[in-house]
């Protein structure tokens, strides 16, 4: 081992002693927002994978983190909460009686999304252009019109409450910190280069030789199942979920984030994941009654987003690729950038 | 001696307009092959048509033997056959290296699951990719620029990375696009050397579309000139330039 995989090692070390200080420490609203860092996290990267990496751009998040939600939230729980939870129409027999421990049923969760995703990219992926923006939109609006009238599955408009809280910070952080380890060695391989090489120029592309329909198909199946993942994980962690409650919205947080952090850099994302939802929450000031030099402001709902479309403006004009661009950051930056600090000083 | 490429009466017709009629050639091995004529004679869509990003309406592309009608573009890339393009097509954001390292890809030796646990598999043949494609940079004069990012090259050597890259992937025919377009008549003399010592070097057949004439007739030793989408000459040199109808095509009829 070199010493940057030592130091890679030590800092991921040091966020999991930061959570384990603050699982006991911090305040509970507090950790319920770096769960939310965590599953927002994994949820970014895959989305960058696919929008930022290999330049495909996808709104999908909403309708997959929705399928992996309703997976999961369905094989949790308890047969007993089926049936009391199922009024109008009794539940399919079969799902009736499927239950299961967490772990696995997020995994199944996973799956389900990435063969939903390995369905909806054969005829997307044929085509180039916006079709697979049009595409995946409708595709989030067909799952929640779906979700809302497959009553013996998903409950409708009920939906399904009293879920398990199996969501902790460490499987948040769990899944969050496997995810980047996955989704990076994935980019800094020939797949990677080859998922850029596809987003710079796709006819050069397959000029060497490269299969673009599969090189596309891999970036989304991977984002696909990390997103299913992380809706169960979301699922657990709210207790209860409804059709209307993973709107396009959803993916336009992560769009957000993914650009703040600069599309195709996932450390980028790392940073943006944590400032964006920090933000968004710390930002919750400005909706408070507030007297500004003897002014009174009755509290104004809605104006943290105000503020944070000026703040995301701001960051369009004056780094328009993002915090880090296209550019990771490295260990060798780090130490570059202290030497030249040292030798300024002499 | 062996036939490369051999085109048979390849038509390519976009609804009414027909922009390729007829196409025939037979390039041997070994051999610089170029293909001129006016602007809109149909050379770029005969070569998208040979590279398999378009399927002619009709007519036959044989490649050592083997037709190549209708097969995939990236198929016929590991069969051996590699290209460039008119306008410069790098991937801007990759180095001059992992642009090389692209050409690999088809004969990759790893897989998803090596890569993401990182298996013995995935770091010997990353490293050999990587030594290959130093070595390849070396051998064309590159290894400086390896770690440039592509669009921060200039004109002439973006062109150089660009047909490195296509002998990346392993060719035996090297099909060039215009390769001299928007070149000073230096880097034109220097791509002109580039292009000769590759094709020794390599073991390469070419085949080359151009328009700066003193290029073409001292690179090629046979040439074929399009015009309206139909072969109207085809011999050395000397016999295109003294043919009529080639002088008719380019500077219009004398006596109208």
């Amino acid at each position: 081992m070199n010493k940057k995989t030592i130091l890679t090692v030590l800092s991921v070390v040091l966020l999991f002693l930061f959570l384990w200080y603050g699982d006991g420490h911090l305040s509970t609203y507090a950790m319920r927002i770096w769960e939310e860092v965590g599953i927002f996290l994994m949820l970014a990267a895959s989305y960058n994978l696919i929008n930022g990496v290999t330049g495909q751009f996808s709104l999908e998040p909403n309708g997959f983190v929705a399928i992996g939600a309703y997976v999961t939230a369905i094989l949790i729980l308890t047969p007993a909460q089926k049936e009391a939870m199922f009024i109008i129409t009794p539940m399919v027999p079969w799902l009736q009686n499927l239950h299961m421990s967490f772990f696995p049923a997020l995994i199944i969760g996973g799956l389900v999304t990435a063969f939903v995703g390995f369905l909806l990219g054969f005829p997307v992926f044929r085509v180039r252009g916006d079709y697979l923006a049009i595409v995946t939109l409708g595709f989030g609006l067909t799952i929640r019109v779906v979700s809302n009238n497959t009553v013996p599955i998903t409950n409708g408009a009920l939906g399904l409450k009293g879920l398990p809280t199996y969501t902790t910070i460490w499987w948040c952080w769990g899944w969050a910190v496997f995810a980047m380890i996955v989704i990076m060695r994935m980019v800094n391989s020939e797949f990677g280069r080859a998922m850029k090489a596809v987003r710079d120029d796709e006819d050069a592309a397959i000029a060497m030789g490269i299969n673009t329909f599969w090189i596309k198909m891999t970036a989304f199946i991977t984002a696909a199942f990390f997103e299913g993942v992380g809706g169960g994980l979301l699922a657990s962690l709210i207790t209860i979920i409804s059709p209307t409650m993973f709107t396009f919205f959803l993916t336009f947080e992560l769009l957000i984030i993914i650009v703040v952090g600069g599309l195709g850099s996932m450390t980028g994302t790392a940073l943006a994941t944590i400032v964006v939802i920090w933000g968004s929450e710390i930002l919750r000031v400005v909706e408070q009654p507030m007297d500004i030099f003897g002014l009174h402001i009755p509290g104004i709902p809605g104006m943290r987003m105000v503020v944070f479309s000026v703040l995301l403006i701001l960051i369009m004009i004056f780094a328009r690729e993002g915090i880090m661009g296209q550019k990771e950051f490295s260990w060798d930056s780090l130490f570059n950038f202290f030497k030249k600090n040292k030798v300024a000083q002499k | 001696m062996n036939i490369a490429l051999k085109c048979d009466k390849i038509t390519m017709k976009f609804g009414g307009l027909t922009a390729v009629n007829e196409f025939s050639a037979e390039i041997r091995e070994h051999m610089i092959f170029g293909l001129i004529g006016p602007n809109g004679a149909g050379k770029t869509t005969a070569f998208n048509v040979i590279t398999g990003n378009l399927k002619p309406t009709s007519g036959d592309v044989n490649f050592f033997g083997k037709s190549i009608v209708g097969l995939k573009p990236y198929k016929i890339v590991s069969m051996g056959m590699a290209r460039t393009f008119q306008n410069i097509r790098l991937f801007s954001n990759l180095t001059v290296l992992e642009n090389i390292l692209t050409g690999f890809h088809h004969k990759l030796q790893y897989n998803i699951v090596d890569t993401v646990l990182r298996t013995p598999r995935y770091y010997k043949h990353e490293k050999e990719m990587r030594n290959t494609a130093r070595e390849l940079l070396k051998s064309v004069g590159l290894l400086d620029k390896a770690d440039l990012k592509a669009s921060g090259l200039p004109y002439g050597e973006r062109r150089e990375v660009e047909i490195a890259r296509a002998l990346a992937t392993g060719p035996k025919l090297l099909l060039l696009d215009e390769p001299a377009a928007g070149m000073n008549p230096q880097e034109t003399l220097n791509l002109m050397y580039f292009i000769q010592e590759v094709k020794e070097s390599f073991n390469l057949t070419v085949f080359l579309i151009e328009h700066d004439m003193k290029f073409v007739m001292n690179l090629c030793e046979t040439i074929a000139v399009l015009d309206h989408g139909v072969k109207i000459a085809e011999g050395n040199p000397e016999e295109i330039q003294k043919n009529p109808d080639v002088i008719r095509a380019y500077l219009g009829d004398i006596d109208a």
